[in-house]
């Protein structure tokens, strides 16, 4: 029965399911007090000890029908003394494993079942239903199906987990037409933005710890001690409190930056709510405000949503005048403090009025602005790009290749954000620590900016001459 | 022995009309002690379940709510720091005379640190739901609920308790559960819960009940209501559920439709009776109106 339990978790993490061997050992052991009976019942206890995870449940359902109703086990011993031999062997073998964590009670059913188990629950267990087709072409089939898609590129296979995940925006740019996920892609973004808050987490609890360096907050810390007759065992301190960040997204969903927007609309679905508080817009012409949809849907529905048009007509080219424009009119006025903002998009306006002036009033309201592209800068001066128009009003403009580096770059802003006097001492060692850490990756960061200079200084003189005049490099034309 | 049948047929005395998949997790989860996490939609009866369960198996109910914010203090146990400094207060005159009789300074604080513990000790300790499930003589029901409301921290706490049924206070040592309570976690998704907890527990996910699991348990619920009316009322509800709310009837406005329409003595749904009683499904401005349009497309007049 292990071999069956077994083959059928090797099933699902094929299919991208992540189960431990802690969850099989789990199921086998369920299965001895229940009993091999009725396929719904088996069901219903292999879901409950493997699949820990709802998004999982349609996997789930999938390889579970596939795999007990073709009988593939055609190809095993069927002799009943065989496999309860093997079965008597890796149970005792568990046992070992088990008897640090089990008291002795929970055994007995595990052999219980060795005496209990005939031929007619093995029988039932084989082939839990008998399949209506042809039980050979059935196999073929799975097989097929195992092999579809796997020829075209070498990877790791999906199961094992890649380390470190590193998802690319260039790749797969056929499949930009749908902006929804894989599960392997959202299980590696939820890791690097795992890592990153993590990262983020550990620096806000110190420099929560800075802030308690404060004056004693007499009244409050009388209060708090009430309940001790006064004496002052908890502190309580008078501090500034930083409000949590408050960010403000635009994401161009267009077909030309779709690949990239998803990326960062995952980001923001993993971030809401956790260390910032996020509003997000989507846009290409109009611009509509997904805060709430990001906040209660699973975010593969979210952008199937998208993906079908009923947010915002798929149809339309990016219009960013427009788009500002209308933000201006309709959001602007119930923007709360200064939130930073972050546009993502190619800036191509599609030869539309640049209305930049909106730009610069949002920029007034805002306390940090922040373009990111996913284009190349050489590509930037090439047909209707506006990145260099709209750059100027922006603090930062940056180009995000992968979700690594969007994920440097939020993690970064956070901390432009959080800035705090008290916390640049240790933050200037964090980064250093940071850098000897990461090697690489550290320099491969800075790579960009490095890789613009040139473009820099070949300027012509007589733009020089406009930067001085004007003080930015980015108004040329 | 218990089966599943027989966990069924318990949860149906107690009012709560089970599927295959809840009554596996139960008796599961009373076989294996392994806890139980339920996740799924607001109202479709996760906290009912357990509330069902410890009144059916006669399991005292320990119950802790989650919210942001919420520690081991509030949780697991905490320290009567005021009977503590009471009991010091008043023991003071007796520590003078019980630390004369030594000779010298050190003597005497060797003397008292050999009283130490009696500060630290069960007598001071208050016990928060968790430990108070696991100190209970009787085999108790622990409802963890809301566990998505409560931070990372706090569910790295609930591991140890989790899988080992233990507590350790470091003034103590490690308290073992006197009896393993029946552990029930629930969730409503709005924060993924980490792995490592996940992995610790039975996954039970409860969506929607079908057709005749939610005209059953209408029926079971509110007997005077005839079971035309009730499949009428489920019908209806189904066709909601597709609109696109912005909350969608749960299987406990179900009930609160049921009721409503129980006292009014309702016979059967016309687009009248939808309009009067619509507070008890829709629970916004907008929805109200899509639900009314709806009751005058496919109800009789």
């Amino acid at each position: 029965m292990e071999r069956i339990i077994t083959r059928f978790v090797m099933a699902l993490r094929e299919r991208g399911v992540r189960i431990s061997p802690g969850e099989t050992i789990d199921a086998v052991h369920a299965l001895a007090l229940i009993g091999v009976g009725e396929r719904e019942s088996v069901r219903a206890l292999l879901r409950l000890t493997l699949v820990k995870n709802v998004n999982d449940i349609p996997a789930f359902e999938e390889v579970f029908h596939r795999f007990f109703s073709s009988s593939q086990l055609g190809g095993m011993g069927l002799d009943t003394a065989d496999i309860l031999n093997a079965m008597i062997h890796i149970v005792e073998g568990e046992q070992l494993k088990a008897e640090k964590h089990r008291t002795k009670e929970k055994d007995e059913p595990l052999l219980a079942v060795d005496e209990e188990f005939t031929d007619e629950d093995l029988e039932n267990l084989v082939g839990l239903e008998e399949s209506e087709e042809d039980a050979a072409g059935a196999d073929i089939m799975v097989q097929l199906d195992g092999f579809r898609g796997r020829m075209d590129k070498a990877e790791p296979s999906d199961y094992q987990m890649k380390s470190p995940p590193t998802v690319s925006f260039a790749r797969n740019l056929g499949a930009g037409m749908q902006l929804s996920f894989k599960p392997e892609e959202i299980a590696d973004m939820q890791e690097v933005v795992y890592r990153m808050l993590v990262r983020i987490r550990k620096d806000v609890q110190r420099m929560k710890e800075m802030e308690s360096r404060g004056k004693l907050h007499v009244i409050r810390t009388i209060q708090k001690n009430y309940r001790h007759g006064m004496v002052p065992f908890l502190l309580s301190l008078r501090r500034k409190r930083k409000e949590k960040p408050r960010l403000v997204v635009f994401c161009d969903v267009s077909f030309s930056v779709s690949y990239a927007t998803r990326f960062m609309l995952l980001m923001l679905h993993t971030l809401q709510n956790r260390v910032m508080d996020v509003r997000s817009f989507v846009f290409n012409r109009e611009i509509v405000e997904i805060t709430g949809m990001l906040r209660n849907m699973p975010v593969n529905s979210l952008l199937e949503t998208i993906d079908r048009g009923d947010i915002i007509n798929l149809d339309d080219n990016s219009d960013y005048g427009n788009t500002f424009r209308a933000f201006k009119e309709k959001h602007l006025e119930n923007m709360r403090g200064k939130p930073a903002i972050i546009i993502m998009g190619d800036a191509r306006n599609n030869y539309n009025e640049a209305e930049e002036w909106a730009l610069e009033e949002i920029r007034e309201k805002a306390g940090y602005m922040l373009w990111l592209t996913p284009e190349e800068r050489d590509l930037w001066k090439r047909g209707d790009c506006l990145i260099d128009l709209y750059g100027s009003y922006c603090d930062r403009v940056e180009v995000v290749r992968d979700v690594e580096g969007l994920s440097r770059i939020v993690e970064d802003l956070f901390y432009t954000l959080y800035d705090h006097q008290d916390t640049r001492a240790w933050k200037g060692n964090r980064r250093k620590a940071e850098a000897e850490e990461a090697g690489e990756e550290w320099n491969y960061y800075k790579l960009p900016k490095a890789a613009a200079s040139p473009n820099v200084t070949q300027e012509s003189p007589s733009s020089a001459v406009w930067r001085e005049r004007y003080g930015t490099y980015y108004r040329k034309r | 022995m218990i089966t599943e049948e027989k966990v069924k047929e318990l949860l149906r005395c107690g009012g709560y009309i089970a599927d295959e998949a809840i009554a596996t997790a139960v008796f599961l989860a009373l076989q294996m002690d392994k806890p139980i996490l339920i996740e799924g939609p607001p109202g479709v009866g996760k906290t009912a379940l357990a509330k069902t369960l410890s009144s059916v198996l006669d399991f005292p109910l320990v119950r802790l709510q989650c919210y942001d914010g919420i520690d081991e203090g509030k949780a697991l146990y905490d320290w009567e720091y005021g009977k503590q400094l009471l009991y010091t207060q008043l023991l003071r005159t007796q520590l003078d005379s019980y630390l004369s009789v030594s000779a010298d300074l050190r003597e005497a604080v060797e003397r008292l640190s050999a009283e130490e513990s009696l500060f630290f000790s069960l007598n001071f300790l208050v016990q928060r739901p968790i430990l108070r499930s696991f100190m209970s003589d009787k085999k108790s029901l622990l409802l963890i609920d809301e566990i998505d409301r409560s931070g990372d921290e706090f569910e790295a706490l609930l591991l140890e308790c989790l899988s080992d049924f233990q507590v350790s206070i470091p003034e103590l040592g490690v308290i073992e559960a006197r009896q393993k309570p029946l552990v029930v976690l629930t969730s409503n998704g709005t924060r993924m819960i980490s792995d490592a907890l996940r992995r610790r527990c039975l996954f039970l996910y409860i969506g929607y009940p079908d057709l005749d699991r939610e005209v059953a348990i209408v029926c079971a619920r509110f007997p005077d209501i005839c079971e035309t009316l009730a499949e009428q009322m489920v019908h209806f509800l189904r066709k909601a559920r597709e609109l696109n709310l912005r909350k969608p009837p749960s299987l406990s406005e179900t009930i609160d439709w049921a009721h409503v329409l129980s006292i009014l003595r309702a016979e059967r749904l016309t687009p009248e009776v939808v309009a009067n009683t619509v507070g008890a499904i829709a629970k916004h401005q907008a929805d109200l109106k899509q639900v009314n349009e709806l009751a005058s497309q496919v109800l009789p007049e």
